[in-house]
């Protein structure tokens, strides 16, 4: 049962802006750690947790208003100059902040956050005490929580402006500084409590385990992200355009049925069709107009999904004894709002890889004459129709030879295979499931469970992801990504005279298939391409068709970890589908539907399901892929 | 003298916080509410706009509720205006400075319906006492 009966859409709206506000104050705290005087940062942090505040007290999530009335008050008394930031009171807030995040969580389960940690508000209220200020003085102004009742706001307006007010009775101004005072005696600690900072390092440190990439998070914050997929923020400005381009389809469209009487009435005169042309080019003009518009609805500044990883990656470097710095650059970039959601993992675990593993220790950084403070830099910005989105570290690059070597001690290559890579193929090794960089597991990484789980999760999302990396220098990772999920840019393939639609990020070639190259290896049909030993699955048997003639063409496809060659009679050429989806009907295999220009529907193939279902028993034999030839022959 | 009619600026910086607000006065019977998300947004929409009420938070960047509050005042043409200060401090100092300011009303997150009616309520008898 719901706490929020008649306030989900509100909690909703508060927990999409309460947490992108929350982000940015994580952010802020990073950048205040560096400049810790900077007043605008101060109040800014300051009105981010006020806000929230006044957000959750009307979700009567007290737990959090208290938690937030705690540390904004801690941030008056910053930005006010009464106390001064230190490790320890950054230490305290960032904690807060990550309760506040899990408070969240809590929220996003519609239910009521519990307290928060008590050594977490005992920290806060230390802090709050531990300036060179009268101890009576914080009692006083600050810790003093909201009464949700009346603010005595008539009688304060008339002893200050000195009017009189005939709504209460004299004695409530006299009541109401009595009840200040009695909520003022909140124990305050004269000095910080012991051991409260480590468990609050610890307490934010811990909560990494919920962001990990495949991790089993406690909080299941995952499952609430989903949850909020279904609302989006959108700029007037952009709606504004859909609703006047739809208004001039609509004329448009009303002219279009002017003409069609005219020309049903028998009318076919020069100027009849020439308006009926303009019309038609009118048309075209502001339907791709309005796509666009649509399509611009859907995109999301990247910089939303930015804003949270300096705080982690600060953490983590905090973490490991390092210096690290996170630069972000094209935040404005704008990227499809579905795919910021299911790139926040895989980018978290690319920071993390790069600030464990990429850049080196203090002593390291030295010794190598760079620097003591190492940058990692997170980077977008658009090339064409794609937006590419690196990760750079400038730290001591890959070793392609360890790598190399590391993959052959595992099992996962063989001395001869190693041999025959180049740097860049040894790069991508580890890509591999089973493959860890680190010599040793530490707690952040090196379970080696994490790229080849990017890396499946980035082509999910049809982009692919590519390494550079130069020895001493330092690393980038490099994900290219399309514009938009809404439009996918597909191969057409014929098996007869049926169209069907694969995407086209998976095709790395097309090759003609020639009987005489057909090899039998394991019993199953191969063609070697360019040394590469590759598997020929028909696509009539992969659907589970007759095969009625023998293939023409195999297109060669990447999916996953799988190379392998698709037998097809013939191919149509590529098209920007539009993806329908099957709502309640979905045969297996078949991703959607598209419709051509001349109409007609082609089932658009989702290969890895394809080729899912048929496990270790994919490949086909020689015999099997040729038979219908001689079928053929005979008749 | 609370004619359902009357327009009503909400100024926050939080959109939730101007969706509640919003909600709230619709409860009461005002559908005629206009939002801006600052003090410097909203004095663009008061000097532009015929707004008869104005429902503003505290805290808020660029130009907060206090300015906002005191630039009306400053302004002939907009002096008039009732001006009801929403936020989550009942701070003595908070509340005189808005009293100071010309504040006609001070509410205090979180509030309900029935608060908000009050405090208008009482706005609208002074405004008409003072009439």
């Amino acid at each position: 049962m719901s706490e929020f009966g008649g306030m989900e859409d509100l909690l909703q709206d508060f927990l999409v802006e309460a947490g992108d506000m929350l982000s940015g104050v994580d952010n802020k705290l990073v950048d205040l750690e560096r400049s810790p005087d900077d007043r605008g940062l101060l109040n800014d942090i300051f009105r981010g947790f006020h806000t929230i505040k006044g957000g959750a007290g009307f979700l009567n999530a007290t737990e959090l208003v208290t938690l937030c009335h705690l540390t904004e008050s801690l941030f008056d008394k910053l930005r006010n100059g009464e106390l001064s930031i230190s490790a320890e009171a950054m230490d305290v807030i960032l904690g807060a902040t990550s309760a506040v995040r899990e408070m969240f969580g809590y929220l996003e389960h519609r239910t009521q956050p519990p307290a928060a940690d008590p050594a977490l508000i005992e920290g806060l209220r230390a802090t709050l005490a531990g300036a060179p200020v009268a101890p009576s003085a914080v009692a006083g102004s600050g810790v003093q929580l909201p009464r949700p009742g009346e603010p005595d706001w008539e009688l304060l307006h008339a002893a200050v402006t000195g009017k009189p007010v005939s709504t209460s009775p004299a004695p409530r101004v006299h009541g109401a500084a009595n009840a200040a005072q009695a909520s003022s005696p909140i124990p305050v600690p004269a000095a910080p409590a012991p051991g409260s900072p480590e468990a609050l390092i610890k307490a934010a440190v811990g909560r990494r385990s919920i962001d990990a990439p495949g991790g089993n998070g406690p909080i299941g914050r995952r499952e609430g992200e989903r949850q909020r997929d279904n609302s989006i923020r959108v700029d007037t400005a952009r709606l504004d355009q859909v609703l006047n381009l739809s208004g001039e389809i609509g004329l448009t469209k009303n002219r279009l049925n002017a003409l069609r009487s005219d020309i049903l009435s028998g009318r076919n005169d020069t100027e009849t069709l020439h308006a009926l042309d303009l019309a038609v080019s009118q048309l075209d003009l502001l339907v791709s107009d309005l796509q666009n518009a649509v399509m611009k609805t859907r995109m999301q500044p990247i910089g939303r999904l930015f804003q949270k990883y300096p705080r982690i990656a600060r953490d983590l470097a905090r973490n490991l004894g390092k210096d690290v710095e996170l630069v972000l650059v094209g935040e404005d970039t704008e990227i499809d709002k579905t795919m910021i959601e299911d790139l926040s993992d895989p980018i978290i675990h690319l920071i993390r890889n790069a600030v464990d593993h990429g850049v080196e220790d203090r002593a390291g950084r030295l010794a190598a004459g760079k620097p003591e403070k190492s940058n990692v830099r997170l980077e977008a910005r658009q090339e064409g129709d794609h937006i590419v989105i690196l990760v750079a570290d400038d730290g001591r690059g890959m070793d392609a030879e360890r790598l190399r070597s590391k993959a052959v001690a595992k099992g996962l290559i063989s001395d001869e295979e190693a041999s025959t890579m180049d740097d860049r193929q040894s790069y991508n090794l580890i890509f591999h499931p089973g493959f860890s960089m680190a010599e040793q597991v530490s707690d952040v990484s090196g379970r080696g469970v994490g790229m080849d789980v990017v890396r499946t999760n980035i082509q999910k999302l049809n982009g692919t992801i590519d390494i550079r990396s130069q020895q001493g220098k330092g690393t980038t990772l490099i994900i290219s990504l399309p514009l938009t999920l809404a439009i996918l840019p597909v191969l057409l393939v014929r098996l007869g005279e049926q169209p069907f639609a694969v995407p086209l990020s998976m095709v790395r070639e097309i090759l003609p298939i020639d009987p005489a190259l057909i090899q039998e290896v394991g019993g199953k049909a191969t063609m070697v391409v360019r040394g590469e030993v590759l598997q020929i699955l028909p696509l009539s048997s992969l659907l589970g068709w007759p095969q009625e003639r023998e293939p023409q063409y195999g297109v060669l496809m990447q999916a996953a970890e799988l190379s392998f060659i698709l037998a097809i009679d013939s191919f149509a050429g590529r098209e920007d589908a539009v993806i329908k989806s099957l709502d309640d009907f979905r045969p297996k295999g078949v991703a959607g539907v598209t419709t051509l220009s001349n109409g007609q529907i082609v089932l658009i193939l989702d290969m890895k399901e394809l080729l899912g279902g048929l496990g270790e028993q994919r490949g086909v034999s020689r015999a099997s892929l040729m038979r219908k030839t001689e079928v053929l022959a005979l008749s | 003298m609370s004619d359902p009619k009357l327009k009503f600026l909400v100024v926050d910086d939080f959109s939730t916080m101007r969706r509640i607000v919003r909600n709230l006065l619709k409860e009461l019977g005002y559908t005629n509410v206009d939002e801006a998300e600052d003090g410097a947004i909203a004095l663009q929409k008061l000097n532009s706009g015929s707004f008869d009420f104005v429902v503003t938070d505290w805290n808020m960047p660029n130009m907060d509720g206090l300015t906002l509050l005191q630039t009306i005042r400053r302004t002939p043409q907009l002096k008039h205006l009732p001006v009801l200060m929403i936020t989550a401090e009942a701070k003595k100092e908070n509340i005189i400075a808005a009293a100071q300011a010309g504040a006609s009303g001070y509410v205090v997150k979180p509030f309900t319906a029935v608060t908000l009616a009050e405090k208008l309520q009482k706005i609208f008898e002074k405004m008409g006492r003072t009439a």
